[in-house]
């Protein structure tokens, strides 16, 4: 992170640090210290009140599957992967998170489903996986 | 604000193409100036939507570009980039260029050019519309992201695969007599239930096809308007947007983004959906045809199945869906759509969409979504 993103994020949570946490295991929120409003991808203002001072919210990582999809006609970089399942999860907190499933069997996947954060690696990359609650 | 008007349609043969989409571009607006009459000369701007050039031709800088090509190399051109919805954005915007006075004549059009890359490269470049940090590390595809649109919507109203096949059955069925289009194809229900799982509950005959093609309109004032012979004129013309990310999307089963494009539109024309006669909408999945008739009013939020399964959106129908056969069957050059629906819905209110023609349309609506439904265009047409 750079020095200078530094004085303007008031949260201490970026997009770079957030994923190096989740990789860690753990999620990190934001929430608006003018109105409340909770959020989890790093933003500048808060988009219900406009004020631009965040707070950093521990997540619980525990939530259901609002929706789901098995992609089996992958992109080129993710072609070995395939078939392999993504969901949004709405957390315990009220927002919400896409990731790929694990460790759950594709026939199995329902909305509602309970799951719980697990981080993975994919390409190298941190991302945002669920697991079995 | 000045009235704007139609007054020259160009739509290229949609499908395979061995020529770059400069060359597709330049077709189309070829025969949209001498459809409308117009001496190229007499052309002050060209608005122009280009989505993956930059992947698959290699290539940026392409409204300049597509302009040299055509043969009007020094007029201000600019190319727009709102994914699926690109010429759409570009309609729009070359809109406010003549109803402000800045211009009076206008080229707007779009152009695509992806069958020259194998499937697994255009599925990944197709994704670059979606967030890089977030969902393109999980291998999101666009099918992924109607998949998800379609399982929210099947839990929360009970939409069935039924439902979203006969969606595709009436596309395929309108583009049988559309001349242009990429398939002209009767297919069963069957065809579309039995067809390969691409990403659940989405087969692949629920998914428009890759398409080359290009579309092209001149845009004029009401001044040169008066001179044509058979302008249409432009009610209104929105665009909205919304959060990028699916995970900030609070009801997958909607997309408020046309909800919101729909209502300024209406707004701006002071009509409402049911004076609408004909539309042509972004059936890119056949659920987002379910979706748009919801959040364009055509149908109560839920009803979108329903209509599609018992043929109210048919030709003949209450309200006819995409008589051009849609993106499912006309095809998706995805640049060049939004031009294209324009194209198509400009034809119906002429009256001059032979076989597929929706008698005595009066008013016409286009409605194009960019990306995971974070943009949407709604454009309200109607005739003298």
């Amino acid at each position: 992170m750079s020095e200078s993103s530094q004085g303007k994020d008031t949260s201490g949570v970026t997009l770079g640090r957030f994923f190096a946490q989740a990789r860690e295991g753990a999620l990190t929120g934001i929430r608006c210290v003018g109105c409340g409003a909770l959020a989890v991808p790093p933003k500048e203002l808060c988009p219900e009140c406009g004020a631009r001072r965040w707070e950093p919210v521990p997540l619980s990582g525990e939530g259901t599957i609002a929706s789901y999809t098995v992609i089996r006609v992958a992109p080129r970089g993710h072609a070995g992967d395939a078939p392999y399942a993504i969901a949004a999860v709405r957390l315990r907190e009220g927002v919400s998170l896409l990731g790929r499933v694990v460790d759950v069997p594709l026939e199995a996947l329902a909305v509602g489903l309970p799951v719980r954060f697990r981080p993975i690696v994919v390409k190298d990359r941190p991302a945002i996986a669920f697991g079995p609650a | 604000m000045r009235r704007v008007a139609v007054i020259g349609v160009g739509v290229t043969q949609f499908g395979r193409h061995e020529r770059t989409s400069a060359e597709l571009f330049a077709e189309a607006a070829a025969d949209a100036l001498a459809d409308a009459e117009m001496p190229a000369a007499r052309v002050q701007a060209l608005y122009y939507g280009n989505v993956v050039g930059g992947e698959t031709e290699k290539q940026l800088h392409t409204g300049p570009q597509a302009a040299s090509v055509l043969g009007i190399p020094t007029v201000p051109t600019t190319r727009f980039e709102t994914a699926c919805a690109s010429s759409h954005a570009a309609f729009r915007h070359a809109v406010m260029e003549i109803a402000s006075g800045a211009s009076d004549v206008v080229l707007v059009g779009g152009a695509e050019r992806v069958l020259n890359v194998p499937t697994a490269d255009s599925t990944e470049y197709f994704a670059y519309a979606s967030d890089a940090s977030w969902e393109q590390t999980l291998g999101l595809t666009f099918p992924g992201v109607f998949a998800l649109v379609a399982r929210a919507h099947m839990h929360k109203y009970g939409t069935t695969e039924e439902q979203m096949a006969a969606v595709a059955v009436k596309n395929h069925k309108h583009g049988v007599l559309n001349p242009k289009a990429q398939f002209r194809k009767e297919i069963t229900l069957d065809t579309v239930l039995k067809s390969p799982m691409v990403a659940d509950p989405l087969k692949l005959y629920d998914c428009c096809p890759f398409t080359d093609g290009g579309a092209a309109l001149v845009l004029v004032s009401e001044e040169v308007a008066r001179r044509s012979r058979r302008p249409i004129w432009v009610l209104a013309s929105a665009a909205a947007s919304d959060w990028m990310l699916i995970g900030d999307k609070r009801d997958l089963s909607r997309v408020p983004a046309t909800e919101r494009a729909a209502a300024a539109a209406y707004r701006q024309a002071g009509i409402g959906p049911h004076d609408v006669d004909v539309v042509e909408l972004h059936d890119c999945f056949t659920i987002a045809e379910i979706v748009a008739t919801e959040g364009l009013g055509l149908f109560e939020p839920g009803a979108g199945g329903l209509a599609a399964e018992k043929g109210w959106t048919s030709l003949g129908g209450q309200i006819p869906v995409n008589p051009s056969g849609g993106l499912k069957a006309k095809g998706h050059p995805i640049g060049a759509t939004g031009a294209a629906q324009i194209c198509e819905v400009v034809t119906q209110l002429r009256g001059e969409a032979g076989p597929r023609q929706v008698e005595g349309a009066r008013r016409g609506l286009t409605h194009t979504l960019g990306g995971n439904t974070a943009t949407v265009l709604v454009s309200l047409f109607g005739r003298e």
